[in-house]
């Protein structure tokens, strides 16, 4: 058991020197990332690919604010740096697409805020992660 | 981690750094020294080269974070705690936060490589600088090595901070003042912009093996002593540039609004000593939390001992362990700002001064105690007369050099014009502009004490802005209704982009609200957001847009956002008391400062805390609007 954590120590202090991750915040601070996921569907607002990470703007088909309005979810992916290397850029989703998006809730539900787990487009079946891929 | 082990951990920690500290005289003050009984200063070591930290007990650090209300082993004191307690990790979905960097004794530890480069001159090769540069929010830091002093207490704060260094037996040392408030752990502790801190660097091989003592008077109740360790990389890690740009992320936010809990209603309070199976006592942290003796409290602690610690104990308030950025020398200290703006110290407020081809034009005039100082030191600047000058309020630590700055002046821009038909002599001295209530609390027409006629503003502005195109820079005065008082104005030069904030703004206290001449809490907050409004930071949340406060160091937006973030959390804690119908007396002994107080406190003087949170609770129960 030593030498697996051992290894697996290794193998992550490699990853660090190559593939930096950027935590601007703590993540399990932030996020309910014991809880189960939430999904949501809607229309994409806008998809801003930055640092420290980048942010998706979808308003949900279903839920309303108190002035009726759709309520709009702010779901916080990797950085930039971290989606191009999974082949995720600013060019992967526009403005009207219809997602289905999975995410860990925020911890202030004022904020309708959610860590994403994962994102599909049925329209064409695009979808991440693939395989394994994830951010931080 | 097993308690014994982090006990075991800290004290083998502690042990090392006595010994590197024994190698030098001095202690863990500024300075440094060299080895004991030789000859010479110790031989540099180089340090240059790609490094990458070794995961091992600050994993959380370096990835991705650690857990809320993970406090312990970290000797916070009470207003950190509290402090923590009422952070609400939405608060960095804020415009003003996003890209905030890591200060330099967090980003040491936290993610990413480190590139390493010594500085020579180029023709006596001796050692000017090291260069450690961090990839985390590019986070460059520069130790200078050539004997430099760090800057006077009113220069401005980064969160690299100012280095300086020197070998001391087998290790660099590092002196850092100058930095930013920040993070002591992200999940919430602070770090404050009084932190020094001392590092000792050692290189063995192909490792460093870095120590560093973390001061902060403000959130520490005694220096925190961490180790870490670098491997170096063969070869380039690449991927050295992490620029940030700032983004909507929660949309339809109040200006206004900071995420924060109330006192004791943490949601999540709990969540981690119970997930590990922890005492809360020992999850909340403190000094004690890092010797052996608390082991015994964790089997004795009540739940109820560490809820109490959620709440700021009773008896008198905390006063501000800040160091005071007046040099009380009696002298002024003219500080470079941009752009032919500068900023003086040493007569009560700040005073700006911005020089060029035409006349100066001085914002503030200070208490008026050292004004032929002040003169000698604006005539230094420019051999031209004043030829305007703007209060940012009437205050007297503003206005009280304003006669004599005046006399000594003179505005040919208004000889022959309107002005000089209504007001006589105006031109033979130089114009004083100002909100319009400025003047009426200055003649005594708003209930006030009259001054010297000669210190009366003569050009005035009722609402909106006043404006004037001034050596080569475009300069506005904007109004900032019921904050400080009801005549507060921010003066902005675009060009040199610096806006001095006058009374609105301060790094040494609370801000004075004045609520007999019209200042509220809520127009307060407003008139920071209206700064915020007009600031644009240059890398990683920090520069670009310079302060002037009324009173402290030349600060930028960073500074700026914690004050606006301090007042709305201490407004929404006085609002809800009052909403539960809470009297003045009830919310003086509820200390709803008491984790800002070790910072901006006190029990005398001109502007106590006391006098403040009667401020803040009077003009939230009689809004400024209906006073007049």
């Amino acid at each position: 058991m030593k030498r697996i954590t051992a290894c697996l120590s290794g193998a992550l202090v490699l990853a660090l020197a190559q593939t930096p991750m950027w935590g601007h915040h703590s993540f399990s601070g932030t996020y309910r990332e014991d809880a189960p996921p939430e999904e949501i569907r809607g229309t994409l607002r806008s998809f801003n690919v930055r640092n420290p990470h980048s942010f998706v703007q979808v308003e949900d088909e279903k839920l309303k604010d108190k002035d009726g309005n759709p309520v709009r979810w702010a779901i916080e992916w990797g950085a930039a740096g971290q989606l191009a290397q999974q082949g995720v850029n600013s060019g992967s989703l526009k403005v009207g697409d219809k997602v289905v998006v999975t995410g860990s809730p925020g911890r202030n539900p004022e904020d309708h805020r959610l860590r994403m787990r994962a994102i599909t487009r049925p329209s064409d079946g695009w979808k991440w992660p693939v395989g394994n891929q994830t951010f931080n | 981690m097993k308690f014994t082990r982090l006990l075991s951990l800290f004290v083998s920690l502690s042990a090392g750094v006595w010994l590197l500290n024994a190698q030098g005289p001095g202690g863990f003050g500024a300075g440094g020294g060299k080895g004991k009984g030789k000859a010479g200063p110790p031989p540099a070591i180089d340090f240059s080269g790609w490094w990458t930290g070794n995961m091992q007990e600050d994993g959380a650090e370096r990835g991705a974070g650690p857990d809320l209300v993970d406090y312990g082993g970290v000797p916070i004191n009470e207003a950190a705690r509290l402090w923590a307690l009422s952070y609400d990790t939405s608060r960095l979905t804020s415009r003003f936060h996003q890209c905030d960097g890591y200060v330099a004794p967090y980003s040491v530890r936290a993610i990413g490589n480190t590139r390493v480069w010594e500085e020579r001159d180029p023709r006596l090769q001796t050692l000017i600088a090291i260069h450690w540069y961090s990839q985390t929010f590019e986070g460059h830091r520069v130790f200078w090595m050539d004997g430099r002093p760090h800057p006077p207490v009113y220069a401005p704060h980064t969160f690299m901070g100012f280095s300086t260094g020197t070998f001391v037996g087998n290790a660099l040392r590092v002196e850092t003042t100058h930095l930013k408030q920040g993070w002591l752990r992200r999940n919430g502790l602070p770090e404050s912009d009084q932190t020094t801190l001392t590092e000792f660097f050692t290189r063995r091989g192909e490792h460093i093996t870095y120590t560093s003592v973390i001061k902060d008077p403000v959130f520490l109740s005694e220096p925190w002593i961490k180790t870490t360790d670098f491997y170096r990389q063969p070869t380039d890690p690449g991927a050295w540039l992490f620029p940030c740009e700032d983004s909507e992320q929660v949309t339809g936010r109040a200006p206004d609004q900071v995420p924060n809990y109330l006192f004791g209603t943490h949601p999540y309070a709990e969540e981690y000593a119970k997930k590990n199976n922890l005492t809360l006592l020992g999850a909340l942290g403190g000094a004690e939390t890092l010797y052996a003796e608390f082991e015994a409290k964790v089997t004795t602690a009540t739940p109820a001992e560490a809820r109490a610690r959620m709440l700021p104990a009773p008896g008198p308030s905390q006063t501000s362990r800040a160091v005071d950025p007046d040099p009380h020398d009696g002298e002024i200290h003219v500080l470079p700002v941009r752009d032919g703006v500068y900023m003086l110290v040493g007569d009560g407020a700040n005073i700006v001064v911005q020089v060029g081809d035409e006349g100066a034009f001085v914002v503030d005039t200070g208490a008026g105690q050292l004004t032929d100082k002040v003169l000698a030191a604006i005539q230094r600047l420019s051999p031209k007369p004043i030829q305007f000058i703007a209060n940012t309020n009437f205050h007297p630590a503003y206005t009280g050099g304003n006669e004599k700055l005046k006399k000594a002046g003179s505005d040919p821009s208004v000889v022959g014009t309107f002005l000089s038909l209504s007001t006589p002599g105006a031109g033979s001295t130089a114009s004083i502009i100002a909100h319009e209530n400025v003047v009426g609390r200055m003649n005594g027409s708003m209930g006030t004490p009259a001054t010297s006629p000669e210190s009366w503003p003569i050009d005035t502005y009722l609402a909106d802005r006043l404006r004037r195109f001034h050596n080569g820079d475009s300069v506005e005065l904007f109004y900032v209704p019921n904050a400080s008082t009801d005549g507060d104005s921010l003066v902005h030069f675009r060009r040199a982009d610096v806006i001095v904030a006058g009374d609105v703004f301060n790094t040494t206290q609370y801000p004075f609200i004045d609520v007999a001449n019209g200042g509220s809490v809520q127009g307060e907050i407003d008139a920071l957001n209206a700064i915020l409004a007009r600031t644009v930071f240059q890398h990683s949340g920090e520069g670009g847009t310079y302060i002037v406060p009324g009173r402290g160091y030349l600060s930028d937006e960073h500074e700026v956002v914690e004050y606006r973030d301090m007042m709305a959390i201490i407004r929404d804690r006085v609002k809800a008391m009052i909403a539960g119908g809470a009297s003045l007396q009830q919310v003086k002994t509820a200390k709803i400062t008491a984790d800002y107080d070790t910072r901006f406190g006190a029990n005398s003087g001109a502007w106590t805390t006391e006098k403040f949170v009667e401020a803040v609770y009077t003009s939230l129960k009689t809004p400024a609007s209906k006073k007049q």
